[in-house]
């Protein structure tokens, strides 16, 4: 049994491939219309190539409303992993993206979380 | 970096925002309510949400108003007041902008689609996108794979 695919819920998809192409990085894979809404994908160009994030729509009521709800909390959807967090901070401030969280340091990472502006934080973490 | 305290109240003004009294709030009103400058709030609130407190006000009465056409028993008048739009004319011309057919036609084909009375059509519904996409990925080499529907 292997991973290869996760997901993060968004709220529309068309702006989130841009933010995670454009601003977080990552490489679109896949984008396919399904009905209402399309089955998208991004890797990271650091790897592996075939474990892919997918960007599920959000319309889902149920998903909404839990997506919201650990926003609310402060609680990251998901975590990325970088080499270099406090570079990777400042590159991400650069593009206006917005910071809950400083890089601080948590026992063996540290760790700093922001907002994907698709309805999510996200943890980027960097281990020592 | 967004500090806790002021994290809490934008979420709450994206609260307020999508509330539907008797006069909708002015997004200085928000922005107030918020405790930061009106400026400062719709860039801080652009950068977490991704959209300005006025995209975000209108998408929500968008949604709102779907989901009311989709399986509630108000006219589109109502639904137009209930969302909270004074103009019929200008709601009908925002919601056929955004949603590419007049509220009304919306209805219809929407109606067209529901199953069980109350309930949200499963075509709207995304449904299990993820365990989707490795039949997704057949999809794309081999488009004659099969049809694939959203929801079941």
């Amino acid at each position: 049994m292997k991973i290869k695919l996760t997901s993060i819920m968004v709220e529309d998809q068309d702006k989130a491939l841009k933010f995670y192409t454009e601003v977080f990085g990552f490489v679109k894979k896949h984008d396919i219309p399904v009905g209402h809404f399309r089955w998208i994908t991004v890797v990271s160009p650091e790897g592996p190539p075939d474990v892919e994030l997918a960007l599920e729509p959000n319309a889902n009521p149920v998903g909404k409303t839990f997506q919201e709800g650990i926003f609310k909390q402060g609680i990251p959807a998901t975590a990325f992993e970088v080499e270099n967090i406090d570079q990777e901070c400042g590159r991400l401030k650069a593009h206006g993206v917005v910071f809950t969280q400083e890089p601080q340091r948590q026992g063996p990472v540290t760790i700093a979380i922001c907002a994907d502006t698709c309805g999510n934080l996200i943890q980027l973490y960097q281990r020592a | 970096m967004l500090t806790s305290d002021r994290f809490v109240r934008l979420c709450r003004a994206r609260d307020m925002l999508r509330e539907v009294g008797d006069r909708p709030l002015t997004i200085d009103e928000v922005a107030r309510e918020a405790a930061i400058s009106s400026f400062h709030f719709i860039r801080l609130f652009h950068a977490l949400f991704g959209e300005t407190p006025h995209q975000f006000r209108i998408r929500s009465q968008i949604e709102r108003a779907k989901e009311l056409l989709a399986v509630g028993d108000s006219s589109v008048t109502e639904v137009c007041m209930d969302v909270g739009f004074s103009s019929l004319g200008s709601f009908s011309d925002l919601f056929a902008r955004r949603v590419g057919t007049p509220p009304s036609a919306y209805r219809r084909n929407v109606r067209s689609m529901v199953v069980v009375p109350g309930t949200l059509p499963k075509e709207l519904i995304p449904g299990c996108l993820t365990l989707m996409g490795p039949a997704f990925a057949v999809f794309e080499k081999h488009p004659a794979a099969g049809s694939l529907r959203l929801g079941s």
